[in-house]
């Protein structure tokens, strides 16, 4: 087609103009994906650290209406770092139903049935306040990374057999072998052996918690089959709270709760340093569009008598606007290859200059093909809304007064 | 016969306050095949005529026809379609595009008005190009071309649609004599090659003699309209043509000399 040579001719006659408008071009969109990647880098190690070895989404009954008028300290749900705390008179009793129903879902990447309660470790003299969680290991495994996470012993645990935090440990001087006492709130014990020592990497967990099997905690606290909530893990952490509601709708008879309900100061963070980012972004993106746009405007000025002659030769007023459109847009596309090659240098060399002595970058990163492939479809449709206003001018230029004037 | 190209009534004002009567009331008629020049001083207004003639611009009031056809209803774009079939235009800053070749710019009218070229009309800008004398330059960038060499592309620009009417505005007013005199002749041959209509606005009553009609205008009004002495002669060829057949047709001398 004939309007896309003359766009393309149009753009190579004005070589130094066009390699200037491309570097910058270039330079603008580097940023856009620098920091896009960055952020997005940034706020994935933030979400990392913070929920990544926690629950996203915790079901448990809803509060009965007796129970929270006399609020014990125990029934409170704070989940954060120390995760979900069930209380043991709501049971959940036709789970299987529900985890069939959650399971059918493919938004989950861990499905996990908890039975738990607060009760007391004694070991010889010494009496500690802990934390009984039964649990599919199976299950909590994609959760909590146990496994991967034993500094001692076997990952294994059955219905009197445990496994305790660290802290714990080293507090009563246990290890894997070691007998002790386990007793619910009312005072009924039983013994437990130990099969192994975790650190998952927070005192408060590592000082109180123990897992067992499930049906072990369910022994402890007479639950019978029922337990006392499930833990949910996504995919894409950032869809807990909207997923969380709308389940909510779905069984309103359940409590939903989402790591984004529980850490308000996170996400107000998160999206603080989000919207600033996309703020930046965007005035970049002004930037480049008016460089295109100014660029393209004298480019019509220069190539008026080219256009009055292809006007008088037959083009339609539509052909001239799409030449200056193509023109745009070419210059939007040339500019944010460019660009994602710069963008790339800019990170490879930014983490390279932060990395640590082991050569490990700030936090991982990923070079997502999706950022580079939106920054060069926005800068080619910013490209093409830029040259809008030239392209109508050009559109509207009067032949006579450019073959008149020579 | 319906007239190729004619103006009726035709009336052009400038400014909105302070009015310029540039043309007025212009009745003018051009026949296929004609060879015509418009002549007149400076500012009488030849330019303005020849623009709307070719629909570039449009009358303040009257009507252009074409073969009867209203053009005055066309729109912009209905008009740019109809400039590209039917008219070729030679300005005298020859406006090559000089982003492109010169076969390339000679190509440009059928680009635009049916997409790529396909082999024989590639042939036909050949072959027009040799006849215009710059075959061997074609592939040249039409900024690396000399002036007459620029004007002779842009005639084989105007016939690579085979449009029935030429309008060229002063096509020799920016070249050397020699140059001049060869893009006169060409334009003559293709005329009668090819039939094509001209309407040539020029300055030069050497020129001008050597048309078939030449249409005089002055203040915007044509003042006068009439066949050349060669035209008659020419109508008179075959009772002349024994007296004067070692003479060649078309010579200035000749016609000047009578
Ligand atoms: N856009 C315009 N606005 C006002 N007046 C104009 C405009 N264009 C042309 N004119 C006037 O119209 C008159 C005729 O102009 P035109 O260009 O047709 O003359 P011309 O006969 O071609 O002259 P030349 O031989 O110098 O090319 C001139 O007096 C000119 O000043
Ligand atoms: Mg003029």
């Amino acid at each position: 087609m004939f309007i896309w040579k003359a766009a393309f001719r149009f753009l190579i006659e004005g070589r130094s103009q066009t390699l200037f408008i491309a570097v910058g071009i270039a330079i603008g969109i580097s940023v856009l994906i620098f920091l896009n990647i960055l952020i997005t880098g940034l706020q994935q190690d933030l979400v990392n650290t913070t929920v990544g070895s926690s629950p996203h989404i915790v079901v448990s009954s809803r509060e009965d209406p007796l129970q929270s008028l006399f609020p014990a300290e125990e029934n409170k749900v704070v989940l954060s770092r120390t995760g979900g705390l069930f209380d043991t008179t709501r049971p959940l009793n036709e789970w299987d139903h529900l985890i069939e129903q959650l399971g059918r879902r493919e938004l989950f990447t861990a499905v996990s049935p908890v039975a738990e309660g607060s009760g007391f470790l004694s070991r010889g003299e010494k009496n500690v306040s802990v934390r009984i969680r039964g649990v599919d290991l199976n299950r909590a495994d994609p959760i909590y990374n146990i496994e991967e996470r034993m500094v001692e012993g076997d990952f294994m645990v059955g219905k009197s057999q445990v496994l305790i935090g660290v802290d714990l440990a080293e507090e009563l001087d246990l290890a894997p072998g070691d007998l002790i006492r386990l007793s619910n709130l009312e005072g009924t014990a039983s013994s437990y052996t130990i099969r192994g020592i975790f650190d998952l990497g927070s005192q408060a967990i590592n000082a109180s918690w123990i897992f067992i099997s499930l049906d072990g905690a369910q022994t402890i606290y007479q639950l019978s089959n029922a337990i006392t909530g499930l833990e949910l893990q996504l995919e894409d952490v950032f869809q807990a709270e909207e997923l969380a509601r709308r389940l909510e709708q779905s069984f309103p008879e359940l409590s939903w709760s989402s790591w984004e309900e529980e850490n308000p100061d996170l996400l107000s963070a998160l999206s603080s340093q989000g919207i600033s980012s996309y703020v930046i972004q965007a005035f970049v993106l002004l930037a480049v569009a008016l460089g295109i746009s100014s660029v393209l405007a004298v480019s019509v000025m220069q190539k008026s008598r080219q256009i009055g002659i292809l006007k008088a030769l037959g083009i339609s007023t539509a052909g001239v606007s799409r030449i200056f459109l193509i023109q745009g847009a070419l210059l939007g596309l040339l500019g944010s290859l460019i660009g994602s090659f710069l963008g790339a240098l800019l990170l490879l060399s930014f983490f390279t200059f932060t990395a640590d002595e082991a050569g490990m970058p700030l936090f991982p990163i990923s070079f997502d093909p999706l950022v580079f492939i939106f920054a060069i479809a926005v800068a080619t449709l910013a490209g093409m809304g830029a040259a809008a206003i030239p392209a109508r001018r050009a559109a509207k230029l009067n032949t006579i007064e450019v073959i008149k004037n020579g | 016969m319906a007239d190729l190209l004619s103006l009726v009534g035709v009336n052009k004002v400038y400014g909105q306050k302070v009015k310029t009567h540039v043309l007025k009331d212009i009745n003018l008629a051009f026949k296929k095949q004609e060879f015509s020049a418009i002549i007149g001083q400076s500012g009488s207004g030849k330019s303005t005529l020849l623009n709307i003639l070719g629909t570039l611009d449009r009358p303040s009031s009257g009507t252009v026809y074409s073969n009867e056809r209203n053009l005055s209803s066309l729109s912009d774009d209905e008009l740019a379609v109809f400039r590209n079939r039917m008219m070729g235009f030679i300005f005298q800053f020859h406006y090559l595009l000089p982003e492109f070749s010169a076969l390339e710019n000679v190509l440009i009218p059928h680009w635009l008005g049916q997409g790529n070229p396909p082999p024989d009309i590639l042939k036909l800008a050949k072959q027009l190009l040799d006849r215009v004398g710059v075959s061997e330059r074609m592939n040249n960038k039409s900024t690396d071309l000399s002036g007459g060499q620029q004007q002779r592309v842009a005639i084989a620009r105007a016939l690579i649609n085979r449009p029935g009417v030429i309008l060229a505005d002063e096509p020799t007013g920016n070249l050397d004599s020699d140059s001049a005199e060869q893009v006169n002749q060409l334009m003559r041959e293709i005329n009668e090659e090819f039939g094509t209509t001209f309407i040539i606005v020029t300055h030069d009553r050497h020129i001008a003699a050597r048309c078939d009609r030449v249409v005089e205008i002055k203040d915007g009004a044509i003042v006068q309209d009439y066949l050349t002495a060669e035209r008659e002669e020419r109508e008179n060829w075959e009772e002349l043509a024994p007296r004067y057949c070692n003479l060649r047709k078309g010579e200035v001398e000749w016609v000047n000399k009578r």
